[in-house]
Formats: structure tokens, sequence, C-alpha cells
């Protein structure tokens, strides 16, 4: 029979705790023992289950052309950003490089530039030329007082997308849609209660009065914004006022408008009522294509695309709404490799050619845009060839300019937007009040620690 | 015999150390875990992060703002009328369930106790996702199944309707939790009590009132309390629900207010401040609350 070598009765309080004590040492060891894996290790941290299955498959070739260096590919889904805050709080657990979404990079901008947690990649982007070959505009909404913290992953470009059979039923020829008064005509017409109870049946646009994101978009591709390239506070601008003036007309005057079903545009509710055609046109960034095409796969055919209504005539036909961007943090320990794996996820054709396939995403990088791909026909879209409509409109994206104060700026601009659609202030109180809000906020803080 | 004698000084000593060292682990981890944190934070109120490497000392500054903070106040109404929802609405539901299930007449309990102590089991995440669904103002299962009323009513959309909605999903969710507690409470009473209590006459109204209710006080005590704490802090259905606390901040709670200074706003010093003040708010409330049940009395 087996025999332990020690007598465990002679151990202090028997053989219970020497149990205990034995499998302690052994888990310690195990714990501690580990040898890390030899070469070189870079740690890579997103957000996006998309992103997830792309990098997945091109992770092993970077690893098979670059012998000796294992990537940690690692999805952290929606936790991903707090993770991120508390590594760099702590200045200790960050990854080489990070994906960040682009309402979650303001917290991470606050306090000195110094010390932000991202390298700066203006540098690296400068000397090997690659500013020449990507969207210029692009880069504001990753990039705080002349420093780029980030590379775009994404331009998400915005179009129209609408039921070409249902607004051809009211009458509507939507293609020949040029500005944003041509819309509400069109709406207007297409409008309508079909069954003469009373009430209107299908609505010509949905867009969401809850949240900053349709009302912001708009105000991009009029050119305006929260705040400007120096990070003063413009929000109660008279372009910001008549944007939203225009915004709350579109529901309450022209009644052409239907707020959101659920609680976003992604919301299975909206989703129903696109089927039931009570939704009759959407802005749609390209990354929300994806999404429908997932979502939503009965619907192909029934979709088509135009550029954005323009505010005037010959006016710019898009805007911009979502975004995400690679930055390599200051905790890495080998920036050069790094950087080597960030070009490769984003700078590579056929790794961007790839992206459009799976997730509809136009990249950033223009040299990928003669890629075959983008001319095909669509199917989802009737055949309608959406890349190429994507890539017309994505020289002429409006910047987005970044700022700390984006996250609290834009949970006060949720509500404005809110009170000014359900007629609880006017567009003009509630953008005044909302900037007024934001300044002050603003103050106090340079109040207690002076100009940064 | 546990140990043999031995001339080591040491071995001598252990009976007096091993216990220490035995539940040096608990004591070791909480420090770590729990002293440091809630020391910290108290430090941490009393400053405001400035970026991520430096702060600057603010005093009772951070309370003092955070007394004038009208969206604080909003969160705190919103928390106490979820509070108030689920003391009055969902426990009273609890107790009842647990009578049917307590009762001779009722078949079928193993799985009506099962189906009522289900919901407890889905993650609030996917409950709220449901129940946006079920909420929905026009395509709704709530509205255009149950109510003809004759109104839409927007109870994600309309200011006033969003705790409504969040309370009665708290219901759906943890009624059947309070339940199991009420029942264990109920199968612990002694029969011999109502069967005294019907030979002197007493009706089934009074048997509850005279026996069930003064029985339960220890359960009910620790219900109440453990419910008022949860709805504290309540944070993940709310903020699924009314996607952050929209709109206007007419679905937000103190904790979902922490959560958005801390993480959101990078104001580690304010959302610390919060945690203190509903940590205070909890304390002095339970406090109240055992008083009020009589659980510090002596029997």
């Amino acid at each position: 029979m087996f025999r332990l070598p020690i007598d465990a009765e002679a151990f202090p309080l028997g053989k219970g705790p020497m149990v205990m004590l034995v499998l302690f040492l052994v888990s310690t060891l195990f714990i501690f023992g580990r040898t890390e894996q030899e070469g070189e290790s870079l740690e890579f941290w997103i957000f996006a289950n998309t992103h997830y299955e792309e990098y997945q498959a091109r992770v092993p070739i970077f690893e098979a052309q670059n012998p000796g260096v294992n990537v940690h590919l690692i999805n952290f889904g929606n936790t991903m950003h707090d993770k991120l805050l508390a590594s760099m709080l702590s200045n200790f657990g960050a990854p080489d490089l990070v994906e960040v979404e682009i309402t979650s990079i303001g917290r991470f901008l606050k306090g000195a530039i110094d010390e932000v947690g991202f390298v700066d990649l203006r540098p690296r982007l400068e000397s090997e030329g690659w500013m020449e070959k990507l969207v210029v505009s692009r880069f504001t909404p990753w990039s705080y007082r002349g420093r780029i913290f980030g590379i775009p992953h994404d331009l998400h470009p915005v179009v129209l997308l609408y039921r070409d059979d249902l607004f051809k039923a009211a009458g509507v020829e939507m293609t020949e849609v040029e500005t944003w008064d041509d819309f509400i005509a069109a709406g207007k017409k297409a409008t309508r209660d079909l069954d003469d109870d009373g009430e209107i049946d299908q609505y010509a646009i949905v867009l969401d009065r809850r949240t900053e994101s349709d009302y912001f978009s708009l105000l991009l591709q009029q050119g305006g914004g929260f705040f400007d390239e120096e990070g003063n506070v413009i929000i109660d601008s008279e372009l910001a006022i008549e944007t939203l003036e225009f915004f709350t007309a579109l529901f309450n005057e022209h009644e052409i408008a239907t707020p959101v079903y659920g609680t976003w545009h992604g919301d299975p509710s909206n989703f129903a009522a696109m089927q039931d055609g009570k939704i009759l046109s959407i802005l749609a960034p390209d990354w929300y294509v994806g999404i429908l095409k997932s979502q939503v796969p009965q619907m192909a055919g029934k979709w088509k695309a135009i550029p954005m209504p323009a505010w005037h005539p010959g006016g710019r036909r898009t805007t911009t709404r979502g975004g995400t961007m690679i930055g390599m943090t200051k905790q890495s320990r080998n920036p050069d490799r790094a950087w080597e794996l960030l070009k490769f996820t984003y700078f590579d054709r056929s790794g961007l050619v790839n992206r459009y396939e799976t997730t509809r995403i136009i990249p950033p990088l223009k040299s990928a845009w003669d890629a075959p791909i983008f001319k095909e026909p669509d199917t989802y879209l009737g055949g309608q060839p959406l890349g190429d409509l994507f890539i017309q409109l994505a020289p002429d994206l409006p910047p987005r300019y970044q700022n700390p104060y984006w996250s609290e700026g834009a949970d006060l601009l949720n509500d404005a937007i809110f009170a000014a659609v359900t007629e609880k202030q006017t567009p003009r109180e509630a953008l005044t009040d909302l900037a007024e809000k934001v300044r002050a906020l603003i103050a106090k803080d340079q109040g207690r620690w002076g100009e940064l | 015999m546990r140990t043999k004698p031995t001339t080591y000084r040491f071995w001598n000593q252990q009976q007096k150390i091993a216990p220490y060292l035995f539940i040096a682990p608990f004591y070791i981890l909480f420090v770590v875990f729990m002293g440091f944190p809630l020391i910290s934070s108290l430090v941490m109120s009393l400053y405001e992060m400035r970026g991520f490497q430096s702060r600057i000392f603010v005093g009772i500054g951070n309370f003092t703002d955070l007394f004038g903070d009208p969206i604080f106040w909003k969160s705190l109404k919103n928390t106490a009328y979820f509070a108030v929802g689920t003391l009055t609405l969902q426990l009273p539901i609890a107790l009842l369930l647990a009578i049917l299930l307590n009762s001779k007449y009722v078949r079928g309990k193993n799985i009506l106790r099962l189906a009522f102590f289900a919901p407890v089991l889905v993650a609030g995440v996917f409950v709220a996702i449901i129940f946006n669904l079920v909420y929905d103002e026009r395509s709704g299962l709530v509205n255009n199944e149950f109510l003809v009323l004759g109104k839409q009513i927007g109870w994600l959309n309309e200011e006033n309707y969003v705790m409504p909605a969040v309370i009665l999903t708290g219901v759906w969710q943890w009624a059947g939790f309070n339940m199991i507690y009420f029942l264990a409470g109920l199968q612990g009473i002694r029969q011999e009590l109502y069967e005294a209590a019907a030979v002197d006459g007493a009706n089934w109204w009074q048997a509850f009132l005279h026996i069930t209710l003064p029985s339960l006080r220890p359960v009910i005590a620790f219900v109440f309390v453990v419910s008022m704490i949860g709805s504290l802090q309540l944070f993940d259905l709310p903020y699924i629900l009314t996607n952050g606390g929209e709109p206007a901040d007419a679905g937000s709670t103190i904790v979902m207010y922490l959560y958005k200074n801390g993480f959101q706003f990078m104001r580690l010093g304010y959302a610390a401040t919060i945690g203190w003040v509903l940590f205070f708010i909890i304390a002095i409330i339970s406090i109240v609350q055992l008083r009020l049940l009589g659980i510090f009395r002596d029997e």
C-alpha cells in the first residue's frame, strides 16, 4: 500500500492542514513557476466582435512573417474601455496595441497632454509618409493638441438608405432628391395614413431623438461640431441652433419623422418596423449597412441608397458617424514591433478588402479603394454598387474634433435634443443651456488646476 | 492525540499561532481588497484627478459640488422611487406568492416554485433586452396585448413612465427570489399555533395577522433590508433598459451616475464621493429599518 514518506499525523494539527499546505505550495509553484513564452510578445486588446473575427485570421499570418513573435489578441467586448482606463490609471497591465471607440476616447485625453497614455504616432506617420495615403480629416477624432494618438480604422461615411418600392408607390423618385428641402417635399408625399384610420402608417424617415447620433451627424454635415479645433465649445453657435431647429421641425412641423423604435437604430423593434414598411428611410453609415445585412437579411433587395441630401445645392452630401482607432500605449515594451503589427492590420490592402467583405467598412487607406470589390454590385441593395458610392463620398467627410469633455458634453446633448424635440425647450434655449453647463464644467476644472 | 510532543520551541508555540494563521487568509484578503480600497476611496473623494497621473486636493469640494448637482438629485430621486416601488409592490407580491405556494390547496407546487424563481437565473442584461421589446411603445407586448387604454404608453420614451417600467421589470425578476425566503419562513411556523387559533375560533385573516406576520418578522426584516440595499445599488437593469438613463436622465440611478463619473467622465474623486454618500444613505436607512422592525430589541 502507498505510504506517505512523512508521518502525516506528526504534522501540526494533523493530516488536513498538511494537505492544505501541500496544495498551497503546488498551486503557488504552478502560478509563479510558469515560464514566459520564448521570443517577443505583443498584446492587442479589442472590443468589437466583428474585428475579432478579422484579426483572428490575420494574426497567424503576421506571426508566420515574424518568427519568434507571439501576438495575444484579446476581445474584452464592452468592458474593454473600462479595463484600459484602469490599466492606465495604475500604470500597469496595458496592452501594446488597443482599439478605442470614438465616443470613449475623450476620457483618455483628460489632464496634461504629456500624461495621456497613448504614444503620439505623428512622427512615425510623417516619417514613413502615411499621412498622404490616408483621409486626413479622419485623424481629427483621434488627435488632440497637435498630437495623433490613434490611427483611424474606418471612415464611416453616411448615406440615405431608403425603401425605393414604397417611395415609388407614393409617387416619389428619390434619386431626384438633392437637398433637405427636396427631401421634406418628398417626405410629405410618402408619409401616409394608408388605411384612413387617422393614424400615420408610414413615415419618411426614422430619427433618434433620445441620443445625439442623428442630430450630431447632421451638424457635422453642416460643418459644425460640439468643440472646435482649439477646444472651444461651439454647440450654441447659430449653425448648431439652426440644425436643431431643422431636426425638431422634421418631427413637429413637417411631421415626416418618427422616433426610433426601441432605444436605438439597431434595436430589434426598429428592424421589425422596417420590415413592416413603417419606416421608409434612415441615415446609414457603412457599418450600419453591415448590421442590417446580418440582422435583417430578409430585407435584401428592398433598400437603395443615395448620398445624403445637402443643406444647400451643391453642398456636402455626406457626414460621418461612429469610428474606431488603433493606438499604441506608452506601456508597450516593444513599440517598434507593435508598430509593425499596427501597419499589418490597418494598412495591408488584402486585409482591408477582406474587412469590407465581412463588415462593409470602407478603409481610410486611399490606395485600397481601387480594389474591384468596391465596384461590385451589392445584392442587398438590389445590385447597386454601395462600396463605390461610399468611396465617392469619402473625400468629402467633415472633420470631427475630439475633446476630453466629449463624454460629459454628449450626455448633456442627449438631454438637450430630447427637450427640444418634445418641446420642453426651444432649440436655442436647449443648446444655450447646454453650452453654459459645459463651459462652466471646463472653467471649474481650469480654476482648480489652471490651463492644461 | 493530534500532535506529538516535541522539543522544538516552534511546535510548542504552534497551538497559539496556528488559529491566527488559519484565519489570516480572510483578513489579508479583506485588508487588500476591502480595507485598502475603502480608505483609498475616502481619500480619493477629497481629491480630483487631473489626467491619469496627478491629482489635486479639493477638500470637501466634491461633496459641496454633489449637493448642488441636479443630475445627482434626479438620480437619487429615481433610486428612491425604485426602492419604494420594490418595497410596496414587489415584497407584498412575493409574500402573497409564498402564502399561495404554502397552501395545501395549491397543486404543482414544485413547478410553480421553479417558474417563479426562474427569472432570477436570467442575467440582468438579457432581462433588460427582453423588456426593451416588451415595453416598446408601438410594437411592444405590453401596449399591444395587455393595455386597451386607447393610449400608447411610451414606457421607455416618456420621462414619467421610465421608472415604473424599471420597477415592474424588477418585480418580474426578483419577486420569485424573495418568495423563496418568505416560503422558508412560512414553513418554519409551527402548525400547532394555527390549530390552537382555530380552536379559539380565529378566522384566516386573524391567524395571518396574529400568527403568520409576527412569526415572519425576522424574515421580513431580512428581506426588507436586503431588498432596500439591492434597490439603492440598482445599476445594470436601467442602464441597459434605458440606454444609460435616457431620456433626459429619467432612468438614471445613483450607481449609474457614479459609474458615468468614474469611468466615462474620468472624475474619480467625484465618483468616490458619490460612493461614500451612497454608503451613508444605505447605512442610515438600514439602521432605521432594523430599528423599526424591532430587530435590535431584546426578546
